[in-house]
Parts: structure tokens; C-alpha cells; sequence
């Protein structure tokens, strides 16, 4: 085995950040924040597009098909994951969590996919709050995903 | 990090490398809004490749999953492949879920912090911020090329194989001089009026 080596490194971001200057800490995150929720309409938009095509995948359950659910559950996440979606992002992540342990043991089950998408549609619909509601379904995802686990 | 901090990052270049193109346009919705005046915007990491040889950067931040190059790929090629400085930029992974098989990758593949969505503008604010205060080596080894992982460098425990030089002692001396008597501790803790 060789040695490791290791080297004390200064970043050019670790000497362009402690330039005086720049904004507080308040001020930019405002700022973020404001050119961020400019996009939620559309990406509200593309979550519900991406329901759809997991409901048409799930409904037809063809063989072959089963990587695409991890796909449009994991793009859910990429664009989800920018802001509060609380109940549904929760039940995107089931989704990629138990498509993925699907995949990897051989143990492929299209109703554990239909029930997610189900419970994303729902979720959706009542606005992505958390609620009475949304913590049976998310109860209910849960146990479908740790039956994966076994 | 409080409120009333500034926080600077108005010099520095930044490259997005994200294969959504959505994804892509909010996150560089946030780095317009962190003040930073120089983006690259990259729909994959082979793009990025390109780019990164004829650009200097300061920040990459990475949210990919091309089969071609994913963002583990391209974080190990940066570390592994190219010289000194490039190979030392800090490099912070975006991740949505991270399947089983990547897990293990996200951990050896030398990014300097992998952030899991939902995302926030503050989080991924303090990670830069405390990026530039970053203060880890940099370990070059036959297995792994990034920044130490280890955020306290206590290493195995004394007598075991594998410390490093650097490594803090986890050992506690003997006391050199006699304990304090309570009186002592509480003057060290009591308020005093100080005449400014």
C-alpha cells in the first residue's frame, strides 16, 4: 500500500470570499429566494406532467419498462427538491428508494409502484400539505417500502 | 453564519453542470440571487470537461446522471486526471436520491460535500460559506484523491496502524498542575463590569 499524501490547500474561493465586500447574509438569501419561487409555477407543472407519465408506466406495467420509473421518480425529485413539497417529495423519494431495491434484487412488484404513484396524485391534488391525510398515505408507502426490505 | 454576515462571492466564477434543464435554470436562479456574477451553465458533465480545460473556475456544483458521465465520474476524472490547480476546485454534489450502488461512490469519488434535496438557497449558502473556511487537507492516495473525509482528524486510536502525522491525539495527559478549587472556577465564570 502506498503512502497517502496530503496537502494544505488554499481555494481561489477561499481568497475571492474573504475580499471585503459583498452582500449580508439575509440580503442574499432574500434574494435567492425571490428568483427561485419564480420557477415554482412551472415546476408545479412539470410534477404533475411527470404523475402522468408514471401513471401510464404503472397502468402499463410493460415488461422492460420497470428502469423508467426510477427515471421519472428520480427527475420528480431533481426539480421537486427546490422547494416545499413536503408529502410529495417524501413520496417521490419512497418511490426511487423501493424502485431501486426492486430492481437490485430481482423482486419487481408494478402494485408497490402503483400504489406511490396513487398516493403522489393524491398528495398532489390536496396541494402538497401535510396533513391527516398525507401522514396515512406516507404511513401506508412506508410499509410497502420496508416489505422491499426484507 | 448570522444574518447581519456578508458574505462575498462576487469574483468568483461558478460552473452548473445539471442534465435537467429546469434544474439548471433554478440553481442558477439561485447563484444569481447569491451575487455571483460569473456562471457557466453546462447540461452534462462532458460538456463541463471541455469547459473546465480552458475556463478557470472556483466553485463547480454538479447535479447529473448522464450513463455517459455522471456526477461521480466527473467528480473522480477532476480529482484523479487533471493537474494542480484544477484537480483542487471544490466540487459539491446535488442529489436527489442516491441509489444503492452510488452511496459508496458519493463517499470515495473526492466531491467536497454532497448535498441531498430538498434544497434551500440557505443550506447551500452555508455549505459554500463554510467551504471557504474549509480548512481539511487534501489526501492523495492509490484509493482516494478529494478532501480528507474526516471532519475531526482524531485517526484510529494510538497503537493502531494507520494514523497520520496529522492526526489529533485522542490520549489526555496528566494534570502538570494541581486542579482549581471551586472559588477559583467560579471567578473565571462570574460577570465583571468591564470599563470600556
Amino acid at each position: 500500500m502506498t503512502e497517502a499524501r496530503t496537502l494544505k490547500i488554499k481555494t481561489t474561493l477561499a481568497r475571492q470570499m474573504a475580499q471585503p465586500g459583498g452582500r449580508t447574509v439575509a440580503d442574499i438569501e432574500r434574494r435567492a429566494n425571490e428568483r427561485l419561487d419564480r420557477h415554482r409555477d412551472d415546476v408545479m407543472i412539470t410534477v404533475a406532467g411527470t404523475i402522468t407519465e408514471l401513471e401510464l408506466v404503472a397502468a402499463a406495467a410493460a415488461p422492460g419498462s420497470e428502469p423508467q420509473v426510477y427515471q421519472l421518480a428520480s427527475s420528480l425529485l431533481d426539480t421537486a427538491g427546490f422547494f416545499d413539497t413536503g408529502p410529495l417529495y417524501d413520496a417521490g423519494y419512497s418511490l426511487c428508494d423501493v424502485a431501486d431495491r426492486m430492481q437490485t434484487n430481482n423482486a419487481w412488484s408494478w402494485p408497490s409502484v402503483g400504489v406511490h404513484v396513487q398516493a403522489m396524485r393524491l398528495i398532489l391534488t390536496a396541494g402538497c400539505k401535510t396533513d391527516a391525510t398525507s401522514d396515512a398515505l406516507l404511513a401506508g408507502l412506508r410499509s410497502v417500502a420496508a416489505k422491499t426490505r426484507t | 453564519m448570522s444574518a447581519t454576515d456578508r458574505v462575498n462571492l462576487e469574483q468568483s466564477t461558478v460552473l452548473l453542470i445539471d442534465d435537467n434543464p429546469q434544474a439548471l435554470d433554478m440553481l442558477s436562479s439561485v447563484f444569481h440571487g447569491f451575487g455571483v456574477k460569473e456562471q457557466i451553465k453546462c447540461a452534462s458533465a462532458v460538456e463541463a470537461v471541455r469547459i473546465i480545460q480552458n475556463r478557470a473556475v472556483d466553485l463547480i456544483v454538479i447535479d447529473c446522471a448522464d450513463p455517459e458521465m455522471d456526477s461521480y465520474a466527473f467528480a473522480r476524472w477532476l480529482r484523479r486526471e487533471t493537474p494542480a490547480p484544477l484537480r483542487f476546485i471544490p466540487v459539491i454534489l446535488l442529489t436527489g436520491h442516491a441509489s444503492q450502488s452510488k452511496v459508496r461512490e458519493g463517499r470515495d469519488c473526492g466531491v467536497s460535500f454532497v448535498i441531498t434535496k430538498p434544497l434551500t438557497p440557505a443550506v447551500l449558502l452555508k455549505r459554500i460559506v463554510w467551504l471557504a473556511g474549509d480548512e481539511r487537507e487534501f489526501v492523495e492516495s492509490e484509493n482516494y484523491v478529494g478532501p480528507d473525509r474526516r471532519v475531526r482528524n482524531f485517526g484510529p486510536p494510538l497503537g493502531i496502524p494507520g494514523r497520520r502525522q496529522g492526526d489529533l491525539s485522542t490520549h489526555v495527559g496528566a494534570a502538570v498542575e494541581a486542579n482549581m478549587d471551586q472559588s477559583d472556577i467560579d471567578m473565571l465564570l462570574k460577570p465583571q463590569r468591564v470599563a470600556l
